[in-house]
């Protein structure tokens, strides 16, 4: 379809005026032209703009639907009345006018997130029987859920979805590279597969070269902006390591921590089972514990990948951690504990050889090892100056108090999220963040619960 | 020349045109108009002269018409079109010749059986069990209920109701868009009823002068190939045959296969299923009974008259490798020239290549997932093959088989030609809730759809494929 077409001469408008006519569908919208070349400079608006003279341009569109992006393209949001057209049509409207990414900032970015105000809004179903095991959400707010062998991937808005098949009988370990591209794992089968959800094929497939020469599982996958981390195992369970990839050619660039067990040290046996990549450190967090006959016991180091070194670790002997997450806006490494089930946290900015964890719940649980699982399977994420860790079917938020200067402590308080209602609920599995919503996927439930805030419901 | 003639015409598309719809002014380009087809009434609009200053007035409502052209000018159908029902809708693009239009937007997407759910139930008014149905290419399915066939378009509008002479329709194929054969386990004869006209036009009756038993033969399969019909016909003292009718004159041309009856691996087949691409056909019968199940597949070239090859179970020629494991159920799968069993004891599945096929064809397809893992033996079972998935139901439960896509990079090929069984995954096409509805009795796929049918429960069930996810608000 022609961008305009048949235009008309308008004897009113100036060539050097800085208004600008559009005839949409037979209405004629005015604008000036800084508020069109907003869109970008190479955008569809940008040309009406510099085309724009003795005619006025006419576009075979629909006019109120244009009427809403040009607000959009005016203020930055959607006007209200918005409200009352189908989001998906916006969406495809946006893409004519290659104008998505504004929509997309308008409604789902990770600065909206607004953690006090999110409640439970959104229950999406998947189709089959399977449980869902693995989360992964990208910034806009795209979600990939995998469920059984399958992945079922929802667009920004999550109104679309489509599935593909993999070749994992369960994923295990799932990390979204762009909309459409997602490393995937699990923990009994060998290799990390690149999959292109638009084909559903997959377009590479990862191995680690180990020295037993039999398969390598995916225990663990993080990303940094330009690298990707993939923690393998071998099959046999007597070598890990950490290789990092260039995240865009998906190269190998350079493997850390590269562990190969012999005799009974269980200690390096254990293989990285979370990377989180520390942005403002430039490190990368890499956890892993295993259980063993005389309770959990586990690891936590900091990796500087540039090097190939470990610049700083800790031993988890007393209530390891059930899960552990960093907040680089709060500069503190989050655990939660195994056996209290209470979280701690470890300050970022001076760490040394006697950092030790500060409990923020019940500490006496924390000391006496009574042999209790409180924490078993308990998550921690954290997600801009806000701690997110669940607890049996709960969420509790950790923010921390600033307080005037004067107290030398830091002050983290908890709340329990969402209404009376939604307390309770089954244990919970899964936990992500992507655009302004947090996801959450419980035990035995075929969906993915949605937490938006209120005042972003469209 | 031809060039400046080229753009010459793109000038007059990109032009622009008023139309008054009841009304209401609208103002699009010819180009869009002119999308819908020559055969539009938009493009007979869109020839009239441009120096015209008044729009072209339609006498329409100017509210489903903001809803068409939108469609054409986004090839989507907006949200405001769920204001009016499909009905309103498809009779407005009717109106305006861009039916064709309308119905690609409004197709559901490519079926896919690890990502259906139940889209809606279509349940005739009267009688509503159905006893067969038969859908089509197009989406469109025609149910036989109570001696009655009602059918419901590709939009799943109802299209109408003939009432048939027969008191049962146990099978009933689709042998032209209109004309349906019908056949019944009660009464004598295979029968075509033209739909549009909803009258009975013809009957094709198993005869044989040499033998006078030969009486009142009753259909229990039938299946259409490009210019025949082949049906197999059972007598009341069993003995059994196919005959292949001409489609355009519907007179039989051929008998074959036919078989005394007497035994369980020569009865009527109760299963049959014409494969273009070889020009054989296949049919199948099963019989279960205190001792278990036992049956035959057997491939016929009708040309010939002969078996091409068989398989019998237990025993017989073809045996499998698995002693007292019969099958329950026989399909083919027509595109992937594939055959498929399911394992009655084992309750696992087996495929067969069809352009292979040998003593023991069978490969049984492994089981990886864990969760999923033996069902073991069910009393009933039905296997369909769709779009290269393989649709089983156990009982009431229903799961597709469907294959991985290869990997791109074709430099890396499996070390083992055999591993295809490899590449099929098990998985649950329905939920626990859907399988408590009753016992599947008949599976099928047409038009990106898929109908199932169970047992004493009213009209049938329409599974799609959706692209849009179906958020539900828990405010």
């Amino acid at each position: 379809m022609p961008p305009f077409a048949g235009s008309q001469p308008v004897g009113l408008s100036k060539p050097d005026s800085n208004i600008v006519s559009i005839d949409v569908g037979g209405q004629v919208f005015q604008t000036t032209k800084q508020t069109l070349t907003s869109a970008g400079p190479k955008s569809f608006f940008s040309r009406i703009a510099e085309s724009s003279g003795i005619y006025t341009p006419f576009i075979d569109r629909d006019p109120e639907l244009f009427s809403l992006l040009l607000s959009l393209l005016r203020t930055g949001n959607l006007p209200s009345k918005a409200k009352a057209f189908d989001l998906h049509d916006l969406i495809i409207e946006s893409k004519f006018y290659g104008i998505e990414t504004l929509l997309i900032n308008s409604l789902s970015s990770p600065s909206q997130l607004e953690p006090f105000n999110l409640q439970k809004s959104l229950l999406l179903p998947l189709n089959g029987r399977d449980s869902p095991s693995a989360l992964a959400a990208t910034t806009c707010g795209a979600l990939h859920v995998a469920h059984g062998s399958k992945i079922t991937s929802f667009d920004w808005s999550l109104r679309r979805k489509a599935t593909v098949l993999t070749y994992f009988t369960a994923v295990d370990s799932l990390l979204a590279l762009s909309p459409a591209l997602v490393a995937a794992g699990a923990n009994d089968f060998s290799g990390l597969q690149i999959l292109d959800l638009g084909s559903g094929r997959v377009r590479e497939t990862l191995n680690w070269e180990n020295v037993t020469k039999s398969g390598s599982t995916v225990q663990a996958i993080g990303a940094s902006p330009e690298n990707m981390f993939v923690s393998f195992e071998s099959s046999r369970r007597n070598s890990n390591s950490i290789m990092v990839y260039d995240l865009h050619t998906l190269a190998p660039v350079t493997e850390i921590g590269h562990n190969e067990i012999f005799g009974a040290d269980i200690d390096s046996a254990i293989p990285a089972t979370k990377l989180q990549w520390i942005e403002s450190c430039n490190l990368l967090m890499a956890s892993g514990s295993h259980s063993g006959p005389s309770g959990v016991s586990g690891n936590i180091r900091l990796w500087d990948v540039r090097s190939g070194s470990v610049v700083w670790e800790i031993s988890e002997k007393v209530d390891c951690f059930a899960d552990v997450a960093v907040c680089d806006g709060l500069s503190a490494i989050f655990k939660v504990g195994v056996n209290s089930g209470e979280a701690s946290y470890v300050d970022l900015r001076n760490l040394n050889e006697e950092s030790a964890w500060v409990c923020l719940g019940d500490k006496r649980k924390a000391m006496n090892n009574n042999g209790k699982k409180e924490g078993f399977g308990c998550k921690i994420e954290t997600q801009g100056n806000q701690v997110f860790c669940t607890k049996g079917g709960d969420v509790e938020l950790w923010s921390e108090v600033l307080m005037g200067s004067g107290n030398s402590g830091r002050i983290f308080k908890k709340n329990l999220m969402g209404r009376m209602r939604d307390m309770g609920g089954a244990k919970i599995t899964n936990l992500a963040f992507g655009g302004s919503t947090m996801f959450l996927t419980r035990k035995d439930q075929q969906c993915v619960e949605v937490w938006q805030s209120s005042s972003k419901e469209f | 020349m031809e060039e400046e003639s080229t753009s010459a015409e793109s000038n007059t598309a990109n032009e622009r045109i008023r139309l008054n719809v009841g009304g209401k002014h609208f103002e699009t380009t010819l180009s869009t108009l002119r999308s819908g087809g020559p055969d539009s009434l938009l493009y007979a609009l869109s020839n009239r002269p441009s120096a015209d200053p008044n729009p072209v007035f339609i006498d329409r409502d100017p509210e489903v018409f903001s809803v068409l052209l939108s469609l054409l000018r986004t090839a989507h159908l907006p949200s405001t079109a769920r204001r009016f029902s499909r009905q309103e809708l498809a009779d407005e693009a009717l109106f305006y010749g861009i039916d064709a239009h309308l119905r690609a937007a409004t197709a559901p997407p490519p079926f896919l059986g690890i990502d259906a759910a139940l889209a809606t139930s279509i349940r005739p008014a009267s009688e509503g069990l159905p006893s067969s149905f038969a859908a089509s290419d197009s989406g469109a399915v025609w149910i036989a209920h109570g001696g009655q066939i009602s059918g419901y378009d590709s939009s799943l509008i109802h299209a109408g109701t003939v009432r048939t002479h027969l008191d049962e329709i146990d099978s009933i194929c689709r042998v032209w868009p209109e004309i349906a054969a019908v056949g019944s386990k009660s009464d004598a004869g295979l029968h075509f009823y033209n739909f549009s006209g909803s009258r009975h036009i013809g009957s094709v009756q198993w005869t044989d002068p040499l033998d006078p038993r030969i009486f009142k033969a009753r259909v229990s399969a039938i299946t259409a190939s490009e210019n025949s019909v082949f049906a197999s016909f059972d007598c009341p003292h069993r003995e059994n045959c196919i005959l292949e009718v001409d489609k355009s004159n519907l007179r039989i041309v051929n008998e074959f296969a036919r078989q005394s009856g007497n035994q369980a691996k020569n009865m009527v087949p109760a299963k049959l299923t014409w494969i273009p691409a070889t020009g054989v056909l296949v049919g199948s019968a099963v019989a279960g009974g205190a001792f278990g199940f036992s049956g035959y597949v057997r491939l016929w070239d009708p040309r010939f008259g002969e078996v091409v090859w068989e398989t019998n179970e237990p025993g017989g020629s073809g045996r499998s490798s698995r002693f007292g494991d019969s099958f329950t159920d026989v399909e083919a799968d027509v595109e992937g020239l594939l055959l498929f069993k399911l394992c009655s004891k084992s309750g696992d599945l087996a495929m067969a290549d069809m352009r292979f096929l040998k003593d023991d064809p069978w490969i049984y397809l492994k089981e990886k997932n864990p969760s999923l893992v033996s069902c073991g033996e069910v009393s009933n079972s039905v296997v369909h093959c769709y779009r290269g998935q393989v649709f089983v139901a156990r009982d009431g439960e229903l799961e597709v088989w469907s294959r991985v896509e290869e990997r791109a990079s074709v430099g890396v090929k499996s070390e083992n030609e055999c591993d295809a069984e490899g590449f099929y995954r098990r998985n649950f096409v329905d939920k626990r809730e859907d399988s408590e509805r009753g016992i599947i009795k008949k599976i099928e796929g047409g038009g990106d759809r898929l109908f199932v049918s169970r047992e004493d429960v009213e009209g049938i069930e329409v599974w799609e494929s959706s692209p849009s996810a179906v958020a539900i608000s828990v405010l």
